[in-house]
């Protein structure tokens, strides 16, 4: 993330406290400062680095997690403001160590290069289909539209979304 | 019969590791009493150092380390390091800085926020220097001196000339003045960046016993430990570059970079793990963008359309240091000659020094920009003579067993085959004609479709110049693959788990790939000349091959039949048309009794180029290059609006030959993330650099396509060799020379849209003109 210079620092970190956030389910106490983002607790303080920081503006969709099950942009939201919601990262995605049909139709349809982005995705994806079980191809089109990814050009990605969609 | 598993639908083997996020990154990274590193750079274009004061950084609590160039004074290194070109770049700036962003100092610091306080408390004495951006001007004899270089065989009076590469042959005169039509046109297409999601990112520990451990987001484990021994100056042996996951790279992770040297020196002074991850913002402003060039592209034909001779100047700006410029210029040729009959050349390419950041190949590197220029003219000729795209390249398009102006046999070329097969599978004459026909109608959206076509090298000597691979079986039957092959993203460890599974006759279940570590695997050419399925592949496919030998001569006994007459599936060695059978668990432990506790390890290797001593000429195009050519054609379909400017690009069409293709879904995704590349490029993408200082350095400003800029893609492959059993195989190489025809093809389906060209790439229409007109 970004950092101001030496004498603003002072004044950003704010005073250390310990907070309470739900992630996957599971209750955890972790020490952080205001300006702590949740992005850098889930990956530092938490040791969930599926999560990616790939910009660290807000413009990539990397570090996309859910929130109450809204896709959020975890980079750009300040760990103390995610107190008292319930935090789901990709490792909450497969938590029983059984991928979900959307993970799973991400590998067979080819969706997957690099891999950098595809938490991100998968998070938007799975967000998309909870509310919209039926979603045509510019609904799909829209809920990735934060979400960037160089390697696949987006095509094998919305066909594995689709093709679960037509499961459902 | 045997189950074939090369050619199949074979979903990538890193793919649970991905999905759930256990993939780890190096920016993932985590280490008890890792420090961080941070970069100091040079706010100036060109300037001397005069001093740099680091005691108050030092006396910061929890500031461990700060180098500067006094702790590697001399130290250089370079894509290229030949006798014509030595390495030009330091590892951190001594004397001088070149470029705004260039390394001055690195400090290494209990936590971010101290380092980067470090950095501030630096404090580094300049006296600037005039410098110079455009590649023209630094050409002057008058302009100010980036490096004092010397190229002997330099053709005019020019300064600031990093490299050159220049190539004739055949009667030039006489092409141009029997030429029916000539055609001058300057090309431009504009700066691009790869825009990897990963950031760079390095890792360093240097342990007890002094072994350096690195992780870095790369492109070939070997080729970074090559270079950071040389500049280190330890042994390479004790240089430990462990895997890491990449998240993208398309050429911009390969040279050396400045921080995968402060990290690494950073660790040795301290002792302790050191990490340094950039910044977006620090990626978009002084790393490595792609090379940019300007062509001026002179063209004689007869009136058929049949190219005579072309007379070809290019210009590359490399930025402050050589960077790959003096490849590109030498590649430039190579994709100039590769798809048409080209009967004379007269070739220069320039390779300039100006003061602007250095730069990188990037996926097909100098392809798209030739073959842009080259395809967009040949439509232009086409036009001119009144000839359709398809049969202009009908007529110039090489046929297979050809011979390259250097040498090189193109083989079982299928050009002809993908532009018939590309054309009739679009109906691309009918749309082409109709589209025309509709240029001057009232609507303000025209379609357009268009026809690119292109050729890409697989593979040719470059340190390291082969692979090698290992196959060793369990004492379940099943098998660990070691190979120094890198996965960035292409599924390299897929399809070469597909080759042993094809060998062996294994599931891919039964193979676990051990990759990309250089103490643990073998060398490996990397995953950056388009050689890996080639080079990597053989070399895998033989150490299986082996393996598997050996383990039938233990079967052979078991089964009183010999070698020939057994046959691999499902775990066991058969007797093939019988019931009769040992599995491999019992066939391995068989072996280990009989032969002294010999556990069955294949082994395999192969070298890209096998009768070359060296890789080509850079200096004049001469050699051999490769021993395996890809083509394709390929077609666009667009739609822009003339009111706003717009340009859509609907549909991506490839016919390629790539030989065959080991994995169809992992060809087309490398063909859909081309097309989508080649799009950003046509339509957007463009890095804004003034003075030295990029104006548009986030993903926002750059605009790299979103989910609603995805381009329909089709494919058709055309198979021009084999997969067989005890042969090398040839294929070709899919992962960079699809970014070219379509890039070609979308810039002429604009023109079959609008009626005018863009010889500009972003290609810019004036909204309004159409009505207003």
């Amino acid at each position: 993330m970004k950092r101001g210079s030496a004498k603003t620092l002072e004044k950003e970190k704010g005073s250390e406290k310990i907070i309470a956030l739900t992630v996957n389910g599971e209750d955890h106490l972790v020490p952080v400062e205001d300006r702590d983002t949740l992005l850098d607790v889930l990956r530092n303080r938490l040791s969930l680095t599926g999560a990616k920081e790939g910009c660290g503006t807000g413009e990539c969709g990397s570090c996309t997690v859910l929130v109450d099950g809204k896709p959020v942009l975890a980079c750009l939201t300040l760990a103390v403001g995610a107190v008292g919601k319930e935090i789901t990262t990709i490792e909450g995605i497969a938590a029983s160590g059984k991928l979900s049909p959307l993970q799973k139709a991400f590998i067979d349809h080819g969706a997957v290069q690099c891999g950098f982005c595809s938490s991100g995705m998968i998070l938007s994806a799975t967000a998309l289909l909870s509310d919209n079980a039926k979603p045509s191809r510019q609904d799909i089109q829209k809920a990735l539209e934060g979400n960037l990814c160089r390697c696949t050009g987006y095509n094998k990605i919305i066909e594995a979304i689709e093709s679960v969609k037509d499961k459902k | 019969m045997m189950e074939t598993i090369i050619g199949k639908r074979v979903p990538r083997i890193d793919g649970p590791a991905k999905v759930t996020g256990e993939a780890k990154y190096t920016v993932d990274i985590q280490m008890p009493g890792m420090l961080c590193a941070k970069i100091l750079r040079s706010p100036f274009p060109h300037a001397r150092i005069l001093n740099i004061d680091t005691t108050k950084a030092s006396r910061i609590p929890g500031v461990k380390a700060v180098i500067t160039g006094r702790d590697a004074w001399g130290v250089c290194h370079g894509f290229v390091e030949t006798p014509r070109y030595p390495a030009d770049q330091y590892v951190l700036a001594n004397d001088r800085v070149r470029y705004i962003g260039e390394e001055v100092a690195a400090v290494a610091a209990v936590d971010e926020d101290t380092a980067m306080e470090a950095l501030n408390a630096i404090d580094v004495s300049y006296e600037e220097l005039p410098a110079v951006f455009d590649l023209f001007e630094a050409m002057k004899p008058g302009a100010p001196e980036i490096h004092p270089v010397e190229i002997p065989d330099l053709i005019g009076d020019f300064r600031n000339i990093g490299g050159q590469c220049a190539n004739s042959y055949g009667d030039i005169e006489a092409a141009f003045s029997r030429a029916y039509l000539v055609r001058k046109d300057r090309f431009e297409p504009e700066l691009r960046t790869h825009c990897y999601l990963e950031p760079q990112a390095t890792v360093a520990h240097y342990d007890a016993a002094g072994i350096l451990h690195v992780w870095t987001s790369g492109m070939g484990t070997f080729r970074k430990r090559m270079h950071l021994s040389r500049t280190l100056n330890i042994p390479a042996s004790r240089v430990h570059v462990h895997k890491s996951w990449v998240g993208g790279a398309f050429g911009g992770k390969i040279d050396l970079f400045s921080h995968e040297f402060c990290t690494s020196l950073l660790s040795m002074k301290t002792g302790k793990p050191v990490r340094y991850s950039a910044e977006r913002e620090e990626i978009f402003s002084y790393f490595r963008h792609s090379q940019n060039m300007i062509v001026d592209l002179e063209t004689a034909v007869d009136r058929e359309g049949i190219l005579l001779g072309q007379r070809v100047r290019c210009y590359n700006d490399c930025g402050a240091y050589r960077g790959s410029g003096v490849v590109l210029i030498f590649t430039t040729w190579g994709y100039l000659v590769l798809p048409y009959r080209m009967p004379a050349l007269d070739y220069i390419g320039y390779s300039v020094y100006t003061n602007n950041p250095v730069r990188a190949p990037q996926r097909g590197h100098a392809a798209p920009k030739i073959r842009f220029a080259g395809e967009t003219q040949m439509d232009m000729i086409a036009s001119d003579l009144g000839i359709d795209p398809l049969t202009i390249r009908l007529r110039n398009a090489r046929r297979p067993g050809e011979t390259l102006p250097n040498g090189d046999n193109i083989r079982k070329a299928g050009l002809i085959e993908c532009i018939l097969q590309a054309a009739e599978k679009t109906d691309f004459a009918r749309k082409y004609e109709e589209n025309r026909a509709l240029q001057k109608a009232a609507t303000h959206i025209k379609r357009g479709i268009g026809m690119g076509a292109s050729g890409y090298f697989t593979g040719t000597l470059i340190y390291p110049n082969n692979s090698a691979a290992m196959v060793k079986f369990n004492d379940d039957g099943t098998v660990h693959l070691l190979t120094g092959a890198l996965d960035i993203g292409q599924g390299a460890e897929t399809i070469l788990a597909q080759i042993v599974a094809q060998e062996l006759g294994l599931g891919m279940e039964d193979i676990q790939v051990v990759s990309g570590d250089t103490d643990a695997t073998p060398v490996d050419i990397g995953s950056w000349i388009s050689g890996l399925t080639l080079v990597t592949g053989n070399a895998v496919k033989k150490a299986a091959e082996d393996a598997r030998r050996v383990l039938l001569a233990s079967a052979s006994e078991a089964l009183q039949a010999a070698p020939e007459d057994l046959e691999v599936r499902s775990r066991r060695v058969f007797v093939k048309g019988t019931d009769r059978s040992i599995s491999f668990a019992q066939a391995v432990s068989r072996h280990i009794r009989d032969n002294d506790g010999d556990p069955i390890v294949g082994r395999g290797y192969s070298r890209a180029l096998k009768e070359a001593e060296f890789g080509p000429s850079l200096k004049n195009a001469k050699g051999t290059w490769s021993e395996s050519y890809a083509f394709d054609a390929q077609i666009a379909e667009v739609e822009v609006d003339t009111r706003t400017g717009q340009i859509r690009i609907t549909k991506a069409f490839t016919a390629h030959d790539c030989g065959f293709p080991i994995n169809p879904l992992l060809v087309e995704g490398q063909i859909d993330g081309q097309a989508s590349m080649a799009a950003g490029q046509a339509a957007a993408e463009e890095i804004t650099v003034k003075e030295g200082v990029t104006l548009n350095p986030s993903f926002l400003d750059y605009k790299l396509p979103t989910a609603h800029e995805m381009v329909e893609a089709q494919y058709i492959d055309v198979i021009t060799e084999a997969y067989e059993k005890d042969r090398e195989f040839v294929t070709k190489e899919v992962g960079e020379g699809y970014v070219s025809g379509i890039l070609g093809a979308i810039s002429n389906a604009v023109a079959n849209a609008t009626g005018k060209w863009s010889t500009k790439l972003p290609i810019k229409i004036m909204p309004g003109k159409e009505e207003e007109e």
